[in-house]
Protein backbone atom coordinates (compact mmCIF):
# COMPACT_ATOMS: atom_id res chain seq x y z
CA UNK A 1 0.00 0.00 0.00
CA UNK A 2 1.34 3.44 -0.73
CA UNK A 3 1.47 5.21 2.50
CA UNK A 4 3.24 8.78 1.06
CA UNK A 5 -0.37 9.95 -0.96
CA UNK A 6 -2.48 9.11 2.33
CA UNK A 7 -0.09 10.99 4.19
CA UNK A 8 0.35 13.64 2.02
CA UNK A 9 -3.96 14.27 2.28
CA UNK A 10 -3.57 13.92 6.20
CA UNK A 11 -1.33 16.98 5.90
CA UNK A 12 -3.47 18.51 3.47
CA UNK A 13 -6.76 17.90 5.17
CA UNK A 14 -5.04 19.18 8.76
CA UNK A 15 -3.78 22.37 6.96
CA UNK A 16 -7.15 22.98 5.36
CA UNK A 17 -9.03 23.21 8.47
CA UNK A 18 -11.76 20.39 7.54
CA UNK A 19 -14.69 21.12 10.32
CA UNK A 20 -15.82 17.29 10.87
CA UNK A 21 -11.84 16.39 11.63
CA UNK A 22 -11.20 19.50 13.93
CA UNK A 23 -14.16 18.88 15.60
CA UNK A 24 -13.48 15.30 16.92
CA UNK A 25 -9.89 16.30 17.97
CA UNK A 26 -11.47 19.10 19.68
CA UNK A 27 -13.83 16.99 21.86
CA UNK A 28 -10.94 14.82 22.24
CA UNK A 29 -9.38 17.64 23.89
CA UNK A 30 -11.49 18.93 26.20
CA UNK A 31 -13.76 15.88 27.26
CA UNK A 32 -10.43 14.37 28.29
CA UNK A 33 -9.03 17.98 30.03
CA UNK A 34 -12.48 18.37 31.73
CA UNK A 35 -12.18 14.13 32.66
CA UNK A 36 -8.69 14.65 34.31
CA UNK A 37 -9.09 17.94 36.09
CA UNK A 38 -12.45 16.89 37.51
CA UNK A 39 -10.96 12.82 38.99
CA UNK A 40 -7.28 14.47 39.50
CA UNK A 41 -8.04 15.93 42.66
CA UNK A 42 -10.22 12.91 44.81
CA UNK A 43 -8.07 10.14 43.09
CA UNK A 44 -4.66 11.68 44.41
CA UNK A 45 -6.62 12.65 47.76
CA UNK A 46 -7.62 8.79 48.11
CA UNK A 47 -3.94 7.24 46.91
CA UNK A 48 -2.66 9.53 49.49
CA UNK A 49 -5.13 8.12 52.30
CA UNK A 50 -4.34 3.95 50.71
CA UNK A 51 -0.99 4.51 50.85
CA UNK A 52 -0.41 6.24 54.57
CA UNK A 53 -3.48 5.93 56.82
CA UNK A 54 -3.88 1.89 58.21
CA UNK A 55 -7.66 1.00 58.59
CA UNK A 56 -9.32 -2.21 58.51
CA UNK A 57 -10.48 -3.55 54.56
CA UNK A 58 -7.12 -1.18 53.31
CA UNK A 59 -5.25 -3.82 51.66
CA UNK A 60 -8.64 -4.91 50.27
CA UNK A 61 -9.11 -1.19 49.01
CA UNK A 62 -5.82 -1.00 47.27
CA UNK A 63 -6.18 -4.92 46.04
CA UNK A 64 -9.83 -3.34 44.57
CA UNK A 65 -8.22 -0.31 43.03
CA UNK A 66 -5.10 -2.34 40.85
CA UNK A 67 -7.94 -4.69 39.98
CA UNK A 68 -9.59 -1.87 38.09
CA UNK A 69 -6.13 -1.12 36.58
CA UNK A 70 -7.10 -4.19 34.33
CA UNK A 71 -10.50 -3.98 33.63
CA UNK A 72 -11.31 -4.29 29.43
CA UNK A 73 -12.49 -0.33 29.03
CA UNK A 74 -15.49 -2.12 27.12
CA UNK A 75 -16.71 -3.63 30.14
CA UNK A 76 -16.55 0.08 32.06
CA UNK A 77 -18.29 1.60 29.12
CA UNK A 78 -20.96 -1.56 29.26
CA UNK A 79 -21.67 -0.61 32.90
CA UNK A 80 -21.99 2.99 32.16
CA UNK A 81 -24.06 2.54 29.23
CA UNK A 82 -26.57 0.08 31.69
CA UNK A 83 -26.45 3.04 34.19
CA UNK A 84 -27.04 6.18 32.33
CA UNK A 85 -29.70 4.09 29.61
CA UNK A 86 -33.13 4.86 29.64
CA UNK A 87 -34.13 2.21 32.05
CA UNK A 88 -31.37 2.58 33.85
CA UNK A 89 -30.73 4.19 37.36
CA UNK A 90 -29.70 7.22 35.44
CA UNK A 91 -31.60 7.26 32.41
CA UNK A 92 -33.82 10.40 33.68
CA UNK A 93 -30.11 12.40 33.23
CA UNK A 94 -30.37 11.63 29.49
CA UNK A 95 -26.58 11.61 29.27
CA UNK A 96 -26.38 8.57 27.17
CA UNK A 97 -24.81 9.02 23.36
CA UNK A 98 -23.36 12.76 24.75
CA UNK A 99 -19.88 14.03 25.23
CA UNK A 100 -20.78 13.65 29.55
CA UNK A 101 -21.03 10.33 29.05
CA UNK A 102 -18.02 10.09 27.03
CA UNK A 103 -16.49 12.29 30.26
CA UNK A 104 -17.77 9.73 32.98
CA UNK A 105 -16.48 7.18 31.24
CA UNK A 106 -12.82 8.60 30.97
CA UNK A 107 -12.89 10.07 34.19
CA UNK A 108 -13.81 5.62 35.56
CA UNK A 109 -10.72 4.77 33.21
CA UNK A 110 -8.16 7.63 34.93
CA UNK A 111 -9.54 7.13 38.42
CA UNK A 112 -7.21 3.99 39.01
CA UNK A 113 -4.16 5.43 36.94
CA UNK A 114 -4.25 8.02 39.10
CA UNK A 115 -4.68 6.64 42.65
CA UNK A 116 -2.33 3.56 42.06
CA UNK A 117 0.44 5.79 40.69
CA UNK A 118 -0.22 7.99 43.89
CA UNK A 119 -0.16 5.23 46.21
CA UNK A 120 3.09 4.33 44.44
CA UNK A 121 4.60 7.83 44.70
CA UNK A 122 3.59 8.46 48.17
CA UNK A 123 4.54 5.11 49.72
CA UNK A 124 8.12 5.59 47.97
CA UNK A 125 8.57 9.42 49.46
CA UNK A 126 11.12 9.83 52.19
CA UNK A 127 9.32 8.79 55.50
CA UNK A 128 11.51 12.28 56.61
CA UNK A 129 9.39 14.30 54.29
CA UNK A 130 6.19 14.36 56.61
CA UNK A 131 8.10 13.98 59.76
CA UNK A 132 10.31 17.25 59.23
CA UNK A 133 7.29 19.13 58.28
CA UNK A 134 5.45 18.14 61.36
CA UNK A 135 8.63 19.13 63.29
CA UNK A 136 8.88 22.62 62.15
CA UNK A 137 4.94 23.06 63.09
CA UNK A 138 3.21 22.06 60.03
CA UNK A 139 -0.53 20.03 61.21
CA UNK A 140 -0.98 16.53 60.05
CA UNK A 141 -3.09 18.34 56.36
CA UNK A 142 -0.18 20.85 55.72
CA UNK A 143 2.52 17.85 56.44
CA UNK A 144 0.40 15.73 54.37
CA UNK A 145 0.12 18.47 51.42
CA UNK A 146 4.44 19.27 51.66
CA UNK A 147 4.62 15.17 51.21
CA UNK A 148 2.58 15.45 47.83
CA UNK A 149 4.47 18.74 46.90
CA UNK A 150 7.34 16.45 47.33
CA UNK A 151 6.39 13.57 45.49
CA UNK A 152 4.68 16.15 42.71
CA UNK A 153 6.82 14.85 39.97
CA UNK A 154 5.11 11.18 40.53
CA UNK A 155 1.88 12.63 40.66
CA UNK A 156 2.28 14.98 37.67
CA UNK A 157 3.03 11.50 36.09
CA UNK A 158 -0.19 9.93 37.08
CA UNK A 159 -2.32 12.74 35.78
CA UNK A 160 -0.40 12.54 32.27
CA UNK A 161 -0.48 9.02 32.24
CA UNK A 162 -4.24 9.04 32.91
CA UNK A 163 -4.62 11.80 30.14
CA UNK A 164 -2.77 9.70 27.64
CA UNK A 165 -5.21 6.69 28.73
CA UNK A 166 -8.22 8.59 28.13
CA UNK A 167 -7.09 10.66 25.15
CA UNK A 168 -6.61 7.70 23.21
CA UNK A 169 -9.53 5.18 24.25
CA UNK A 170 -11.76 4.07 21.80
CA UNK A 171 -13.88 0.80 23.47
CA UNK A 172 -15.91 3.13 26.10
CA UNK A 173 -16.08 6.48 24.14
CA UNK A 174 -17.88 4.12 20.76
CA UNK A 175 -20.02 2.24 23.37
CA UNK A 176 -21.30 5.39 25.58
CA UNK A 177 -20.61 8.12 23.00
CA UNK A 178 -22.11 6.18 19.66
CA UNK A 179 -19.19 7.86 17.76
CA UNK A 180 -22.09 10.74 16.89
CA UNK A 181 -20.36 12.89 13.44
CA UNK A 182 -20.38 16.79 15.36
CA UNK A 183 -21.29 15.35 18.74
CA UNK A 184 -19.38 12.27 20.31
CA UNK A 185 -16.76 11.23 17.42
CA UNK A 186 -13.63 11.80 19.04
CA UNK A 187 -9.66 11.52 17.83
CA UNK A 188 -9.68 7.35 18.33
CA UNK A 189 -13.23 6.46 17.63
CA UNK A 190 -12.98 8.87 14.38
CA UNK A 191 -9.98 7.17 13.41
CA UNK A 192 -11.50 3.62 13.78
CA UNK A 193 -14.67 4.26 11.78
CA UNK A 194 -12.44 6.11 8.63
CA UNK A 195 -10.31 3.10 8.63
CA UNK A 196 -12.99 0.62 8.46
CA UNK A 197 -14.25 2.72 5.74
CA UNK A 198 -10.91 3.11 3.60
CA UNK A 199 -10.22 6.62 4.22
CA UNK A 200 -6.58 6.61 5.27
CA UNK A 201 -5.84 10.53 5.26
CA UNK A 202 -8.11 11.26 7.88
CA UNK A 203 -7.11 8.04 10.28
CA UNK A 204 -3.62 9.40 10.14
CA UNK A 205 -4.47 13.10 10.20
CA UNK A 206 -6.26 12.44 13.26
CA UNK A 207 -3.22 9.93 14.43
CA UNK A 208 -0.72 12.17 13.86
CA UNK A 209 -2.62 14.84 16.31
CA UNK A 210 -2.46 11.99 18.59
CA UNK A 211 1.03 11.89 18.56
CA UNK A 212 1.56 15.33 18.54
CA UNK A 213 -0.26 15.73 21.59
CA UNK A 214 0.72 12.86 23.53
CA UNK A 215 4.28 14.02 22.33
CA UNK A 216 3.42 17.65 23.85
CA UNK A 217 2.34 16.43 27.32
CA UNK A 218 5.28 14.56 27.43
CA UNK A 219 7.64 17.39 26.93
CA UNK A 220 5.56 19.64 29.14
CA UNK A 221 6.23 17.13 31.51
CA UNK A 222 9.92 16.63 31.34
CA UNK A 223 10.20 20.80 31.24
CA UNK A 224 8.25 20.65 34.21
CA UNK A 225 10.31 18.04 36.02
CA UNK A 226 13.69 19.57 34.75
CA UNK A 227 16.39 18.08 36.64
CA UNK A 228 14.14 17.30 40.02
CA UNK A 229 12.31 14.50 38.09
CA UNK A 230 15.52 13.10 37.20
CA UNK A 231 16.56 12.73 40.97
CA UNK B 1 19.69 26.64 89.81
CA UNK B 2 17.52 27.25 86.57
CA UNK B 3 13.87 26.59 86.42
CA UNK B 4 13.20 23.04 84.46
CA UNK B 5 12.40 23.34 80.95
CA UNK B 6 11.47 19.50 80.77
CA UNK B 7 11.18 16.74 83.22
CA UNK B 8 10.36 13.06 81.97
CA UNK B 9 8.95 11.10 84.77
CA UNK B 10 7.70 6.91 84.47
CA UNK B 11 8.90 6.89 80.98
CA UNK B 12 9.07 3.47 79.70
CA UNK B 13 9.38 2.35 76.42
CA UNK B 14 9.17 -0.84 74.99
CA UNK B 15 8.95 -3.37 71.93
CA UNK B 16 6.64 -5.95 72.50
CA UNK B 17 7.77 -7.42 76.13
CA UNK B 18 11.55 -6.24 75.39
CA UNK B 19 12.19 -3.17 77.31
CA UNK B 20 14.05 -0.38 75.44
CA UNK B 21 14.52 2.18 78.46
CA UNK B 22 12.87 3.30 81.28
CA UNK B 23 13.24 6.99 83.06
CA UNK B 24 12.31 6.87 86.46
CA UNK B 25 12.89 11.00 86.35
CA UNK B 26 15.16 13.16 84.11
CA UNK B 27 15.34 17.34 84.02
CA UNK B 28 16.42 19.36 81.74
CA UNK B 29 17.26 23.22 82.69
CA UNK B 30 16.13 25.74 80.63
CA UNK B 31 19.26 27.15 78.88
CA UNK B 32 20.99 23.80 79.32
CA UNK B 33 23.26 22.10 76.87
CA UNK B 34 23.39 18.38 77.03
CA UNK B 35 25.16 15.75 74.68
CA UNK B 36 23.27 12.22 75.19
CA UNK B 37 25.91 9.49 74.60
CA UNK B 38 25.41 5.11 74.57
CA UNK B 39 25.49 2.79 72.33
CA UNK B 40 23.92 1.80 69.07
CA UNK B 41 20.56 0.58 70.15
CA UNK B 42 20.47 2.03 73.38
CA UNK B 43 17.41 4.08 72.23
CA UNK B 44 18.95 7.23 72.07
CA UNK B 45 16.79 8.05 68.53
CA UNK B 46 14.49 7.21 70.06
CA UNK B 47 13.98 9.48 73.37
CA UNK B 48 14.76 12.17 70.71
CA UNK B 49 11.92 11.23 68.61
CA UNK B 50 9.56 10.46 71.56
CA UNK B 51 10.65 14.22 72.97
CA UNK B 52 9.66 15.58 69.28
CA UNK B 53 6.48 14.07 69.27
CA UNK B 54 7.30 11.74 66.42
CA UNK B 55 7.31 8.54 68.59
CA UNK B 56 3.59 8.09 70.41
CA UNK B 57 4.04 4.77 71.53
CA UNK B 58 5.38 5.34 75.08
CA UNK B 59 4.15 5.42 78.75
CA UNK B 60 5.13 8.06 81.29
CA UNK B 61 4.88 11.67 80.94
CA UNK B 62 6.44 14.37 80.58
CA UNK B 63 5.93 18.28 82.18
CA UNK B 64 6.84 20.57 79.39
CA UNK B 65 7.33 24.65 81.86
CA UNK B 66 5.46 22.83 84.43
CA UNK B 67 2.39 21.74 82.20
CA UNK B 68 1.90 17.73 81.83
CA UNK B 69 1.81 16.01 78.52
CA UNK B 70 1.59 12.37 77.35
CA UNK B 71 3.67 10.83 74.40
CA UNK B 72 0.20 9.70 73.17
CA UNK B 73 -1.35 12.81 73.29
CA UNK B 74 1.53 14.74 72.49
CA UNK B 75 0.15 18.64 72.13
CA UNK B 76 0.44 21.01 69.59
CA UNK B 77 2.07 23.37 71.62
CA UNK B 78 4.89 21.31 72.17
CA UNK B 79 5.70 20.55 68.86
CA UNK B 80 6.36 24.36 68.46
CA UNK B 81 8.63 24.46 71.23
CA UNK B 82 10.56 21.69 70.52
CA UNK B 83 12.58 21.07 66.78
CA UNK B 84 14.16 18.15 66.01
CA UNK B 85 17.01 17.50 63.51
CA UNK B 86 17.21 13.80 62.25
CA UNK B 87 20.72 12.40 62.06
CA UNK B 88 20.33 12.65 58.23
CA UNK B 89 18.61 15.93 57.70
CA UNK B 90 15.55 16.25 54.87
CA UNK B 91 15.56 19.51 52.61
CA UNK B 92 12.61 19.93 50.73
CA UNK B 93 12.84 19.81 47.37
CA UNK B 94 12.29 24.06 46.49
CA UNK B 95 14.90 26.20 47.43
CA UNK B 96 17.10 27.16 50.28
CA UNK B 97 14.92 30.18 51.55
CA UNK B 98 11.69 27.92 50.77
CA UNK B 99 13.07 25.51 53.88
CA UNK B 100 13.99 28.49 55.80
CA UNK B 101 10.63 30.45 55.34
CA UNK B 102 8.89 26.91 55.89
CA UNK B 103 8.28 26.75 59.61
CA UNK B 104 7.92 30.45 60.16
CA UNK B 105 5.00 30.53 57.67
CA UNK B 106 3.61 27.86 59.76
CA UNK B 107 3.86 29.57 63.00
CA UNK B 108 2.24 32.92 60.56
CA UNK B 109 4.98 35.19 60.93
CA UNK B 110 4.36 38.33 59.00
CA UNK B 111 6.72 38.32 55.74
CA UNK B 112 9.11 41.11 56.79
CA UNK B 113 10.05 39.89 59.42
CA UNK B 114 10.49 36.21 57.73
CA UNK B 115 12.59 37.72 55.48
CA UNK B 116 14.87 39.09 57.99
CA UNK B 117 14.86 35.73 59.96
CA UNK B 118 15.62 33.82 56.62
CA UNK B 119 18.70 36.24 55.59
CA UNK B 120 20.10 36.11 59.58
CA UNK B 121 19.74 32.03 59.36
CA UNK B 122 21.90 31.62 55.95
CA UNK B 123 24.41 34.33 57.28
CA UNK B 124 24.16 31.92 60.28
CA UNK B 125 25.26 29.01 58.79
CA UNK B 126 27.23 30.71 56.16
CA UNK B 127 25.37 29.55 53.15
CA UNK B 128 25.30 32.88 51.51
CA UNK B 129 27.50 31.67 48.62
CA UNK B 130 25.00 28.84 47.81
CA UNK B 131 21.33 30.43 48.64
CA UNK B 132 20.65 29.72 44.80
CA UNK B 133 21.92 26.41 44.99
CA UNK B 134 18.95 23.98 45.22
CA UNK B 135 19.11 22.09 48.26
CA UNK B 136 19.85 18.68 46.42
CA UNK B 137 23.02 19.81 45.32
CA UNK B 138 24.29 20.80 48.89
CA UNK B 139 26.69 18.80 50.20
CA UNK B 140 26.21 16.62 53.46
CA UNK B 141 28.00 19.44 55.95
CA UNK B 142 25.43 22.37 54.07
CA UNK B 143 22.77 20.31 54.23
CA UNK B 144 23.33 20.00 57.87
CA UNK B 145 24.09 23.54 58.13
CA UNK B 146 20.90 24.43 56.68
CA UNK B 147 18.78 22.25 58.84
CA UNK B 148 20.60 23.39 62.03
CA UNK B 149 19.79 27.18 60.41
CA UNK B 150 16.47 26.18 59.84
CA UNK B 151 15.55 24.78 63.41
CA UNK B 152 17.48 27.59 64.88
CA UNK B 153 15.59 30.08 62.97
CA UNK B 154 12.03 28.87 64.74
CA UNK B 155 13.54 29.79 67.65
CA UNK B 156 12.50 26.74 69.86
CA UNK B 157 12.61 26.33 73.39
CA UNK B 158 14.48 23.17 73.34
CA UNK B 159 16.16 21.84 70.09
CA UNK B 160 16.96 17.82 69.70
CA UNK B 161 20.36 17.15 67.09
CA UNK B 162 20.46 13.67 66.64
CA UNK B 163 24.10 12.57 65.39
CA UNK B 164 24.43 16.07 63.87
CA UNK B 165 28.31 15.40 62.38
CA UNK B 166 27.65 11.42 61.81
CA UNK B 167 28.59 11.10 57.82
CA UNK B 168 30.25 14.73 57.31
CA UNK B 169 33.65 14.86 55.85
CA UNK B 170 36.07 16.71 58.40
CA UNK B 171 35.47 20.71 56.82
CA UNK B 172 31.67 19.29 57.18
CA UNK B 173 32.27 18.35 60.92
CA UNK B 174 34.12 21.24 62.11
CA UNK B 175 31.70 23.58 60.81
CA UNK B 176 28.60 21.97 62.39
CA UNK B 177 30.83 21.97 65.61
CA UNK B 178 31.39 25.92 65.18
CA UNK B 179 27.40 26.12 64.80
CA UNK B 180 26.95 23.86 67.83
CA UNK B 181 29.49 25.94 69.91
CA UNK B 182 27.57 29.02 69.10
CA UNK B 183 24.10 27.47 69.84
CA UNK B 184 26.20 27.07 73.37
CA UNK B 185 27.18 30.54 73.75
CA UNK B 186 23.71 31.89 72.85
CA UNK B 187 22.00 29.74 75.62
CA UNK B 188 19.99 27.93 73.81
CA UNK B 189 18.21 24.45 75.58
CA UNK B 190 19.75 21.71 73.37
CA UNK B 191 19.90 18.22 73.43
CA UNK B 192 22.36 16.26 70.99
CA UNK B 193 22.86 12.74 70.78
CA UNK B 194 26.24 11.78 69.42
CA UNK B 195 28.84 9.21 69.77
CA UNK B 196 31.08 12.01 68.42
CA UNK B 197 33.65 12.66 71.48
CA UNK B 198 34.69 16.22 70.16
CA UNK B 199 30.84 17.23 70.61
CA UNK B 200 31.03 15.29 73.83
CA UNK B 201 34.23 17.48 74.85
CA UNK B 202 32.65 20.68 73.78
CA UNK B 203 32.51 22.85 76.72
CA UNK B 204 29.27 23.83 78.35
CA UNK B 205 27.85 20.76 77.74
CA UNK B 206 26.54 18.44 80.51
CA UNK B 207 26.42 14.40 79.79
CA UNK B 208 23.43 12.36 79.71
CA UNK B 209 24.56 8.38 79.22
CA UNK B 210 21.88 5.69 77.88
CA UNK B 211 22.78 2.70 78.91
CA UNK B 212 21.17 -0.92 79.78
CA UNK B 213 17.58 0.80 79.81
CA UNK B 214 18.54 3.91 82.25
CA UNK B 215 19.87 7.21 81.71
CA UNK B 216 22.18 8.85 83.86
CA UNK B 217 23.52 12.46 84.29
CA UNK B 218 26.89 12.16 84.27
CA UNK B 219 28.26 15.86 84.67
CA UNK B 220 26.51 19.24 84.18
Amino acid sequence: MDLLEPTRQAFALLLSGDRALWQSIWLSLWVSVAAIALVAAPSIALGFLLAKKRFPGQRAAVVLVQALLSFPTVVIGLVIYLLLSRRGPFGSLDLLFTPWAIMIGYMMIAFPILVVFTISAVQGADPRVYETARCLGAGRAAASLTTLWEVRFGILASVVNGFGRAISEVGCAIMVGGNIAGLTRNIPTAIALETTKGDFAQGIALGIVLMVVALGVNVLLAALQGEGGLK
Amino acid sequence: MSAPLLQLHGVRKAYGTRLLFAIGNLRIDAGGAYVLTGPNGSGKTTLMRMLAGLDADADGGLDFRGTPASFPMFPDRLRRAIVYVHQHPYLFHTSLRHNLEYGLKRRGMPPAERARRVEEAIAWAGLDARRATPPARLSGGEKQRAALARARALDPELLLLDEPTSSLDREGRAQTLALLAQLRSERRTVIVACHDQEIIDLPGFARLRLDEGRITLQSG
